[in-house]
């Protein structure tokens, strides 16, 4: 687009649009965070012991964050529904990932009916918002993790799907593949070389996109009351149970809220500067 | 000429398939639903419809009689979308009213709720975005950065909550829930336009800088036309090549804040009703108001398919490689 | 409103002057000149290879440098004088007095809107729905050969009717003094001669005219004035007759000796070729269109061991289908082509015309290359000594794609190539977007190698100069 004359300027300024400083703070604070949330659950107390004595007690030092109004500790059942959170994303994400970009490389490298086949089957799915597909089949099992899982990963592969194809299909046809079949270099070469060094960086884009559109929606569901249901440690629901007590308790809303805005502020940290929308 | 009506004939074929392909799916979840629903769901449903007092397992047995759960898997399926294309989508199990009624009613205050919601989305994320695009890297550039990042990271729930602490609790200024008067809307759907804002912004921004940097808005500089003509004439159309395919994808996050927004402010909407139907069993209410919400979607993205030939002369890519 | 008109109602003793000029960005000099005069009815060109400041100069001379570079000095219209480091105080000149053909024709017109809107937006007084406008540009397209074309969108143009397109917007405002930035660039050799005719029109109606170029034929064309630029400065100047025939700087020795046509290389006689060996690759009755868009038809060749052969033609004509039919990239519409038994297991090769994106563009070179090496059971020796052959040092492959110059790169991709030990090369273009002289060494390299193994070779090219160099075997696609 820009003109040679542009060019010496457009690569001093469009160097670095995303400091490496950003990610490397993001994969701290993750990595906190991810230490409290392994680490937590191990030496904290039970999350759901109550202790209706100490309703809605004060943070001191033994108990940081204090207690909520069935006198259960915080800071414990923070650190189960951060466990709780991260888990479960990961393995959405996880398996989002693997079936998206397994459909999308094989749907661009063999074309023909296959694509068609899986173009139609995302063209539907694209659709659907996540949310709708995991309220659909959150209805079939009650309130279980296992149902969470399944909807959230249902309602992502079509992303991978779809960016994985299109890219796929940019860096086969490109010269530069041509050349390595003139070569006969083979798919090795070609998945080595020139499809996931490709990729690599698109889908570590994606999936800390995904693991904060997976985290929101788990949050959102504990809130429309349709996801994990009480008494388990949920920062969704966690958020709404406090939301009555915010003027006489305000710690007990702002330490879930916190959790949940610093892990997806991290993940989208992570992002690298190529942005596959 | 020609070859547009051809291009329109093209989009509209295509979004009709996928029309039909979102409609199968939503259905064959929902069928799945029904398949997966307990002996106690039939209970459940009947208890809505009876009261608990007058349940017992006749009216259990009825209502298992009226999903059809008592034939081959396969029957079901097909009798299922049978009816779907019919267009019959039956009676809701909770209230016994046609279910196309409910959803009509519903849908009403969904649309009402989703273009304010967008005209807020447009002018604070339009705004956001022009401004940071006069300086790409400067402060307000940065502080549009920020603004797209936060909202990205803040689950419309809680944006929802706190507004509400904020405005409606603390300062008194809009009622909370409600959709009698008609400052009832403007909470909810400010929750949904600042959710939405963030993207608006950041897709307005990187229009208009690369529109403002290419060869032909300087060539428009140097042939002597006047800044504003440029800016009416070759910038605003082409960065609307850009923008408006966004609002296809726009369209998905809408709703998925809908369903929320709706369930947190009580707005008699598609989502409301969605969740209450999740809630309640209420499997021919979930399937119609699913299918309304997806087919939301495929509408939305038709118009700006439709919005996007108009605009831009050049064949789609999809036809220049067929 | 003719422009014989114009010219007479302002005389013509207003000639150009820049009696200094720099151009910086950050503490690089880009341009540092003195002494330029443009005066009517003799038109100046500047030449020289890429980096070399001559784009830049121009754009610091309309007012149109990107912010980071910073501009010095003056220049006088007439007897109007402009201070060089004012980017707003040319402004009001522009289309008026001053205009600007810009690079790339095919970007420089907005994709949305009818080329006639396009150029009438450019004229005097111009405003919304200007029905003399409208006409004002109808005449105008008429004028450079565009009758009837007013109504078309952009992407339906060729380079060459978009570069006239963007003639007719530039001018229509009866701007005296042109600049042309590159106007070559991706031109085929009939359209470049369509805009010589339409320059060569504006100076004979008493216009001023400055051109950039690093095409030598197109200032020899122009006639007038020459500057010779390099690195920022001006290393040569004079008559265009002079200076392009008879150089007195060394630079611009190499430059002119550089041109296809004065090549001299050991290469340069056309091998004797075994007319009776079996063919490596047989076409017969080939055909390909796109619609209603005959690319070739019926067409029949044969490529024997050790022959040259050259696909010619504008762009669009089809060369390049033509090339990558021979050697079984692209699908034919009807005829067949037989490839011999020992072009088979990667023995044909092909050379791109952009280097960069003919290797994976996030690793090193190495990597792919060594994959290349294994494959062709090659040893590292071999490499090391194609490597220093076309004089590159091994470390250069930790290098990405990205990070290497396009020549270097092609040079590397010719190494890459000669890995496979082909018995024949496709080269697409693949010195079109070099430097005169980095072509010429490229050429030389790659002419080398391949008249050093026997092996067959096919040019794709736009420029007939190359093809008559280089080949003896012709096919012109696409004459209009």
């Amino acid at each position: 687009m820009t003109t040679p004359l542009l060019e010496a300027a457009a690569t001093v300024d469009g160097a670095r649009r995303r400091r490496p400083l950003t990610r490397v703070v993001a994969l701290g604070g993750l990595l906190a965070l991810a230490v409290f949330a392994v680490i937590g659950p191990l030496m904290l107390p039970d999350p759901a012991a109550q202790d209706l004595s100490r309703y809605l007690e004060a943070p001191t030092l033994a108990e940081p964050l204090g207690r909520d109004d069935y006198g259960r500790s915080v800071l414990a059942r923070l650190a189960h529904a951060a466990r709780l959170s991260l888990v479960l994303a990961a393995g959405c994400v996880a398996t989002a990932l693997v079936l998206g970009t397994t459909a999308g490389v094989v749907s661009a490298w063999l074309g023909g009916w296959v694509d068609a086949l899986l173009r139609a089957v995302s063209e539907a799915f694209v659709a659907i918002p996540a949310l709708l597909v995991v309220l659909l089949v959150s209805a079939l099992g009650s309130g279980g993790i296992w149902a969470l899982y399944l909807g959230l990963a249902l309602a992502q592969w079509v992303e991978y799907f779809r960016v994985v194809r299109a890219r796929t299909g940019l860096v086969l046809g490109s010269p530069a593949v041509e050349a390595a079949r003139l070569l006969r270099l083979g798919p090795v070469h070609v998945v080595r070389r020139h499809l996931w060094p490709d990729l690599r960086q698109l889908l570590t884009t994606l999936a800390s996109l995904g693991m904060v559109t997976s985290i929101l929606a788990m949050s959102t569901l504990g809130f429309v009351k349709v996801g994990l249901q009480p008494p388990r440690a949920e920062l969704g629901l966690m958020i709404t149970d406090s939301f009555p007590f915010y003027d006489i308790a305000p710690w007990l809303a702002l330490a879930p809220v916190t959790v949940l805005f610093l892990l997806t502020v991290c993940f989208l940290g992570l992002r690298t500067s190529e942005d596959p929308s | 000429m020609s070859l547009r009506i051809r291009a329109l004939g093209g989009v509209l074929a295509r979004r009709g398939a996928q029309s039909v392909g979102v409609a199968v799916l939503v259905s064959v979840l929902c069928f799945l639903v029904v398949r997966r629903l307990p002996g106690d769901a039939a209970y459940r449903i009947a208890a809505g419809r009876y009261g608990y007092d007058l349940v017992d397992e006749k009216a259990a047995d009825a209502v298992r009689a009226e999903l059809g759960l008592d034939r081959p898997a396969w029957q079901q399926l097909g009798g299922w979308l049978g009816d779907l294309f019919r267009l019959d989508l039956g009676r809701s199990l909770v209230t016994s009213r046609p279910v196309v009624e409910e959803v009509g009613y519903y849908l009403l205050g969904t649309l009402q709720l989703a273009a304010v919601a967008l005209a807020f989305a447009t002018v604070l994320g339009g705004a956001a975005g022009v401004l940071a695009a006069r300086r790409p890297g400067g402060p307000v550039d940065r502080l549009a950065t920020a603004w797209v990042a936060g909202v990205r990271a803040v689950p419309p729930f809680l944006l929802g909550l706190v507004l509400v602490i904020v405005l409606s609790a603390q300062l008194g200024l809009l009622p909370a829930v409600g959709h009698d008067s008609a400052s009832g809307i403007v909470l909810p759907a400010l929750t949904l336009g600042i959710g939405l804002s963030g993207l608006v912004a950041r897709v307005t921004r990187d229009a208009v800088v690369e529109v403002r940097q290419s060869d032909y808005v300087r060539f428009a500089h140097t042939k002597g036309l006047a800044e504003r003509w440029v800016l009416l004439r070759h910038v605003v159309r082409n960065a609307a090549v850009v923008l408006v395919p966004y609002l296809g994808v726009q369209a998905v996050i809408l709703v998925e804040g809908v369903v929320v927004v709706e369930s947190l402010f009580a707005w008699q909407g598609l989502g409301h009703a969605l969740v209450h139907a999740v809630f309640w069993r209420d499997v021919p209410v979930l399937q119609a108001a699913a299918l309304a919400l997806a087919l939301l979607i495929v509408t939305l993205n038709t118009l700006v398919d439709v919005a996007g030939l108009w605009l831009d002369p050049r064949p789609r890519r999809q036809e220049a490689r067929a | 409103m003719t422009e014989t008109a114009l010219v007479t109602d302002r005389g013509t003793d207003h000639a150009l002057s820049v009696p200094r000029a720099t151009v910086r960005h950050g503490t690089v000099t880009l341009v540092d000149v003195a002494d330029l005069r443009i005066a009517p009815g003799r038109p100046l060109t500047i030449v020289g290879e890429s980096g070399s400041g001559k784009s830049v100069l121009a754009h610091a001379l309309m007012g149109t440098l990107p912010p980071e570079l910073v501009a010095e000095g003056s220049m006088a219209i007439g007897p109007a004088r402009f201070d060089l480091a004012d980017r707003s105080g040319r402004r009001h000149l522009w289309g008026r007095e001053l205009a600007l053909l810009p690079q790339e024709p095919g970007l420089s017109l907005d994709p949305t809107m009818r080329v006639r809107a396009q150029v009438a937006e450019g004229a005097r007084g111009w405003r919304p729905r200007d029905r003399a406008a409208l006409r004002l540009a109808d005449e105008r397209l008429d004028h450079v050969g565009l009758a009837g074309s007013g109504a078309a969108y952009p992407h339906t143009l060729s380079g060459g009717m978009a570069q006239r397109v963007a003639y007719a917007a530039a001018t229509i405002g009866g701007a005296r003094i042109l600049v042309v930035d590159e106007p070559s660039k991706g031109l085929d050799p009939a359209s470049l001669d369509r805009l010589a005719d339409l320059l060569a029109g504006h100076v004979a109606d008493g216009g001023l005219l400055l051109t950039i170029t690093h095409d030598l034929r197109l200032a020899r064309r122009l006639g007038g004035e020459v500057l010779v630029m390099r690195d920022a400065s001006v290393v040569e100047g004079g008559p265009a007759d002079r200076v392009l025939t008879a150089p007195r700087h060394a630079y611009t020795e190499r430059l002119v000796a550089a041109e296809p046509s004065r090549w001299r290389h050991a290469w340069t006689s056309p091998p004797t070729a075994d007319r009776t060996a079996e063919p490596l690759v047989s076409a017969r009755g080939i055909s390909k269109s796109y619609g209603d868009h005959v690319l070739f038809r019926d067409l029949s060749l044969d490529i024997r061991a050790g022959e040259r052969w050259a696909f010619t033609g504008p762009s669009g004509a089809g060369k390049t289908t033509l090339g990558n039919a021979v050697v079984g990239l692209a699908s034919l519409d009807a005829g067949s082509v037989a490839r011999h038994p020992a072009t088979r297991g990667g023995r044909v090769q092909k050379l791109y015309q952009d280097p960069t994106s003919s290797f994976p563009r996030r690793v090193p070179l190495e990597g792919p290359l060594r994959d290349v090496l294994r494959r062709h059971g090659a040893g590292e020796d071999r490499l090391r000594s194609l490597l220093a052959h076309v004089g590159l040092p091994p470390e250069i492959l930790r290098r990405r794609p990205g990070q290497v110059s396009g020549g270097e790169l092609q040079r590397i991709a010719v190494v890459r190539a000669m890995l496979a030990r082909p018995v024949l090369v496709f080269a697409d273009e693949a010195t079109s977007r070099l430097d005169l002289a980095t072509q010429e060494t490229t050429m030389d390299l790659l002419m080398t190698e391949v008249t050093g193994t026997g092996c067959a070779l096919l040019l794709v090219t736009h420029d007939p100069a190359l093809a008559a160099a280089v080949t003896e075997h012709r096919i012109e696609l696409g004459q209009a």
